[in-house]
């Protein structure tokens, strides 16, 4: 008895000591009170830079002189960072700015409340910014009709395509990649005459199941359909989003299977590839891999150009991706990059204007991205051109990962980026804007079904389309059926009355 | 060593039986851990293509010239954990025997209480994140050196170990003769427990030692200042970093450096096991041969 | 209550002594116990821990309703089961043969050698283990071809692993357990072998009435301790050597594998304390059940 009073005791102390104060903001009567000096605490991704303090030291001048404050970049390192970034979420400590992309899970934090409204302090802290950001990307990033993050302004593709070794593809006299017909070809050729190839191959299977298939499944194979295809078995339609269909379970489904299966017994890749632990990066750069699908996107296949030209001058990168087939493509999407005023802040206004300062005043915006110049880098006739070597160097290019704050009208780019540059181009042609990773579903409603689904996927799925199970119909009716079992209708029901009210929204026809 | 001219029979069979077995388990062991040093000292994309051989295929030192391209932080997060380690693991080693030591006393009535009261924290836990805001709001101890030291100092396996290798190898008449003669509690405990239960210390110590040693998590949580990176997180953290690096898309630059990722992982192993490696063989002569009672007695 | 005061007199600097240990654990582990609260609330930002919303056993429910409740809990109970009890046997087996070896070189060399497996971390291990048995390019797979026999498709057979993940744990573990019994062994008093000696017992008999027996309360404590965290524990081991293949999951698929995987994506807070919630009361009412029959039997070999 006297135990449990004893922790109930204990616990009643926790519970007085656990509650955290009340809210205050520096934003009041549409002003921007900047009487009193003080420190921003700055959440980073990553690792920091090892010239940092300089840095810091050269903004901390600038800022104290327009802002009356100064600020200290935080970096969660990359160990282990996303259960960091839950736990700083969630400890309540003084945060101000903290980085937010929809790889961080952005709509999730902001759906369960962990960060601050903007629509009413970017106007007043920071007029600059509100009107240099145009009016959709303000749009596009809301979540529940509220802003909460500051939208990237710098339009880059990440896009998937299929990259290979254009000189085998000359070597064995095989046509231009430009169909899956022609990818076909090729595989089968190096499986013939590689031994010590794998044509494709990937490291381990994602939660989600076998991803290499997903890219081009979806934007190969069927490039009427939104791009991920794994909603649950939902596919919308490219032409007209409020269209779904089931794909799951369907002939074409079906077929593409079929397809996988055939790739798999041809050996294009691994029966053990469920569980690879191999890089597929490095084994392609080392000259293991045929080919690559999965987060295949420009600028890696231009780090591949470098890494392999330099130690391979033989080889030759190829590159296909498959929005030139498909003539569709959409630049990333606002929330990609940006940057969110945790409810923690304890003077979000001067966090929103220091943002301001970080992307529209070209100082502090070269200083952030670059570095010191003379000292780290130098403007090489609209280049940029780093000093000292890479290894040894205390800021490289964009090193305090600040991709966040980029503003095309200052930025500098290595030479080497052309090549980039010239695929963004070709994209420009024919981009329509991104108008699915503005949405993000709120599942509590299915939460536990969605659990088990996934459960379901990982199980019979995956193995279906890494091409493992040998009666492909009856395992598909068998994944069906248990899917089914598993929640998937009600999932899909209520997921799509959330797609038509983002639709409505959105203003999607 | 007995001076006996004649041995047992069934003492010869047992020593054959011990060095085949033995020698065969600690090949077991010894063979990967070979693998992980030949690993280390071959050309990274030899392994890339061919895998791991017991012999480097092509010898390189690529993997340990890039964790010791610049020097400094490493050596330095070697202090870091050298500190670490013989700090927390003699004030660790010290309460736990300490608590060891009352959790046996048959006399102590309570002592099954206490015990149950350490126990308890296995089976239940707050949770990380409870953990997390204790340490860093309450405790105030973000990017504090004691956040490596503290959270680490005992668990309650390593007490309740303690309290059963003082139990078997203190026996309770001693302890009872020493307070006829007037000791206190603490004396007893640092005059003759501690020195009678030497191969219960030495390996609550090893394991504690290594404990410390193998620490990356609290620097991963807590620590931000890169000067007081534990070497294990060091080094892991230099690994990911340029893993991810290299997986994000968003760089936009061809400064990416090319790390020997396959053979650093393993070049990481060695130098973390290397010290601790040396410092086993010292630790094993307190199990080899424990005083015995005769020897207090006499 | 006079009992009390008269303990207290009587054994006070002793209580004080166990005094550090049990503010450690106030501070480091009582304390932050309010966060089991977190599994029956919807966490949000707003509220934080005691503003969010108290939702009873509705975190739980995934648990059941995932449909492999059963299933993880049998594979992770009876994996540690025989964690628990073939590690702990071969680690006595190894300490008492390590003892008799009489060349001390022998002796010490080998034992350094057994202690290497703890510092190969698992995802080194898996990786390893990858390279052995995948189906293509595995040296397994690479020598049964060239013996002329079939390949082994390890990787899409789930029975395997039973005995893959025993080995893999073993052989991790075989040092450090038997770091334990070594020291334990060297406690017991060298005179109890003369007296053996001299009354002619050979070498098995002394391990058999002697050596045995004295292992048996590090035995017990060590199952003891063991079996409060039979729900938990050994993430690492799976995760890293098994991933997220699915195929393998009905042997290999524990409530850690499993719950990180639906939290990773759901980042759920309340489904991960209410996974732990569960996993600790199991333990506790096992352990509780074990040690009062241990108790019942022999006092001195409970736990508490």
């Amino acid at each position: 008895m006297k135990r449990i009073f004893l922790f109930s005791l204990l616990f009643a102390i926790m519970v007085s000591w656990v509650f955290s104060g009340g809210q205050h903001s520096d934003v009041e009567n549409g002003k921007l009170d900047l009487s009193k000096k003080v420190e921003l605490q700055f959440w980073m991704l990553g690792n920091a830079p090892g010239d940092l303090k300089l840095i810091e030291e050269e903004v901390n001048k600038l800022a104290l002189e327009d802002l009356n404050c100064t600020v200290k970049f935080n970096y969660t390192t990359w160990t282990d960072w996303s259960q960091k970034y839950k736990l700083l979420l969630t400890s309540g400590q003084q945060i101000d700015l903290i980085f937010t992309s929809e790889w961080t899970d952005y709509q999730r934090y902001a759906r369960s409340g962990a960060f601050l409204e903007l629509e009413n302090i970017v106007p007043i802290a920071a007029p600059e910014l509100n009107t240099f950001i145009p009016e959709n990307y303000w749009n596009a990033v809301k979540v529940a009709g509220h802003i909460y993050t500051m939208p990237n302004t710098w339009k880059e593709y990440v896009y998937d395509g299929f990259e290979y070794r254009e000189d085998l593809r000359k070597k064995y006299k095989l046509p231009e990649i430009n169909s899956i017909e022609t990818i076909e070809m090729y595989l089968e050729a190096i499986a013939e005459n590689e031994p010590s190839m794998m044509p494709l191959g990937e490291g381990g299977t994602g939660p989600k199941g076998f991803l290499m298939v997903y890219p081009i499944t979806a934007e190969l194979l069927h490039p009427w359909s939104d791009r991920s295809m794994d909603n649950y078995g939902l596919v919308s339609d490219n032409a007209n989003p409020r269209v779904m269909y089931q794909y799951w379970g369907s002939e074409e489904h079906l077929n593409d299977l079929k397809r996988w299966k055939k790739w798999a017994d041809n050996g294009y890749w691994s029966r053990s590839i469920l569980s690879s632990t191999e890089d597929p990066v490095a084994a392609f750069q080392a000259g293991k891999l045929g080919a690559k699908i999965s987060g295949i996107n420009p600028v890696k296949y231009s780090q591949d150009v470098i890494v392999m030209g330099k130690n391979h001058p033989d080889w030759e990168v190829g590159y296909y991706p498959f929005s030139y087939a498909t003539r569709i493509v959409h630049p990333v999407h606002p929330t990609h990059n940006g940057f969110a005023v945790p409810v923690s802040s304890k003077y979000p206004g001067r966090a929103v204007a220091l943002f301001e300062k970080l992307v529209m005043d070209k100082k502090y915006n070269r200083l952030t991205n670059y570095g010191i110049e003379g000292v780290h880098y130098t403007n090489d006739n609209g280049y940029y051109k780093m000093l000292g070597n890479a290894e040894t160097s205390g800021f490289k290019r964009e090193s305090m990962n600040s991709w966040a704050w980029r503003n095309p009208e200052y930025m500098l780019f290595d030479p080497s980026f052309d090549l980039v540059k010239s695929i963004f181009t070709e994209f420009d042609k024919f981009s329509t804007p991104d108008l699915y990773n503005g949405f993000a579903e709120d599942y509590t409603p299915y939460q536990s079904q969605k659990t088990a689904l996934e459960q379901v996927i990982a199980e019979y799925l995956a193995p279906l389309q890494a091409g493992l199970v040998e009666d492909v119909e009856a395992g598909l009716n068998k994944f069906m059926v248990e899917a089914k079992a598993a929640g998937m209708e009600e999932i899909q029901s209520e997921y799509l009355n959330q797609w038509y009210a983002y639709c409505d929204e959105m203003n999607i026809q | 060593m007995q001076k006996k001219i004649k041995k047992p029979v069934s003492e010869l069979i047992i020593q054959i039986v011990a060095i085949i077995v033995c020698g065969i388990a600690a090949l077991l062991c010894l063979l990967p851990f070979l693998l992980v040093i030949s690993g280390s000292l071959t050309d990274n994309d030899y392994i890339l293509q061919y895998g791991y051989n017991i012999l480097p295929g092509k010898f390189s030192l690529e993997a340990y010239q890039f964790i010791f391209e610049i020097p400094g932080p490493v050596l330095q997060a070697y202090g870091v954990t050298l500190l670490n380690t013989t700090v927390g693991t003699s004030i660790g080693l010290f309460i736990i025997a300490m608590t060891g030591y009352v959790l046996q006393r048959p006399d102590c009535k309570y002592r099954n209480r206490i015990s149950f009261f350490i126990y308890f924290t296995t089976l239940f836990q707050g949770g990380l994140i409870a953990w997390y805001i204790m340490i860093t709001r309450y405790y105030q101890l973000q990017d504090n050196r004691l956040v490596l030291i503290l959270p680490l100092l005992m668990n309650p396996f390593l007490i309740i170990l303690m309290k059963n290798f003082i139990k078997t190898s203190v026996p309770h008449d001693i302890i009872e003769a020493a307070i006829i003669d007037g000791a206190n509690d603490f004396t007893i405990f640092t005059q003759i427990v501690l020195k009678l239960a030497t191969p219960g210390l030495a390996t609550i110590g090893l394991f504690l030692a290594l404990a410390y040693w193998n620490d990356w998590f609290h620097s991963s949580l807590f620590i931000s200042t890169p000067s007081k990176y534990s070497l294990q997180f060091f080094l892991y953290n230099t690994l990911n970093n340029t893993q991810a690096m290299r997986e994000l898309s968003q760089t936009g630059a061809s400064v990416s450096m090319e790390v020997p990722t396959e053979s650093v992982r393993l070049a990481m192993a060695v130098i973390c096991t290397g010290p601790i490696v040396l410092l086993y063989p010292f630790v094993q002569r307190y199990f080899v041969k424990g005083l015995t009672i005769g020897a207090v007695k006499g | 209550m006079r009992n009390k005061t008269n303990e207290l007199k009587k054994h006070g600097l002793l209580y004080l002594m166990a005094i550090p240990a049990c503010l450690f654990f106030i501070l480091n582990s009582y304390l932050p116990m309010f966060g089991i609260y977190l599994a029956f609330t919807k966490y949000n930002f707003r509220g934080g821990i005691f503003g969010s919303p108290f939702i009873g056993f509705e975190n739980f429910k995934y648990l059941l309703e995932s449909g492999t409740l059963f299933r993880i809990t049998r594979n992770t109970f009876l994996y540690n089961l025989v964690f628990i009890l073939l590690g702990n046997s071969l680690q006595i087996v190894t300490a008492i043969l390590l003892s008799k070896i009489a060349n001390r070189f022998v002796k010490r060399t080998t034992q350094s050698l057994m202690f290497l497996p703890y510092f190969v971390s698992y995802v080194i291990l898996g990786v390893f283990v990858y390279n052995l048995l995948n189906y293509e390019k595995g040296l397994v797979n690479s020598l049964l071809i060239q013996w002329g026999m079939e390949r082994f498709d390890a990787f899409n057979t789930p029975l395997f692993w039973i005995f893959g993940l025993i080995a893999a744990y073993i052989w991790k573990w075989l040092g450090y357990g038997t770091v334990i019994y070594l020291a334990a062994i060297s406690g017991i008093p060298e005179e109890y072998y003369e007296a053996a000696n001299i009354d002619g017992a050979n070498a098995f008999q002394q391990i058999r009435y002697i050596t045995l027996p004295s292992l048996k309360p590090t035995f017990i404590t060590l199952l003891l301790l063991s079996i409060g965290r039979i729900l938990r524990g050994q993430f690492d081991l799976f995760f890293n050597i098994i991933g997220n293949n699915g195929v393998l999951f009905s042997t290999t698929d524990v409530i850690d594998t499993f719950v990180y995987r639906s939290v990773a994506k759901t980042f759920d807070i309340g489904l991960g304390s209410a996974a732990g919630l569960y996993q600790s009361l199991f333990g506790f009412a096992l352990i509780m059940i074990v040690n009062g029959i241990i108790k019942h039997i022999n006092e001195d070999y409970a736990l508490f």
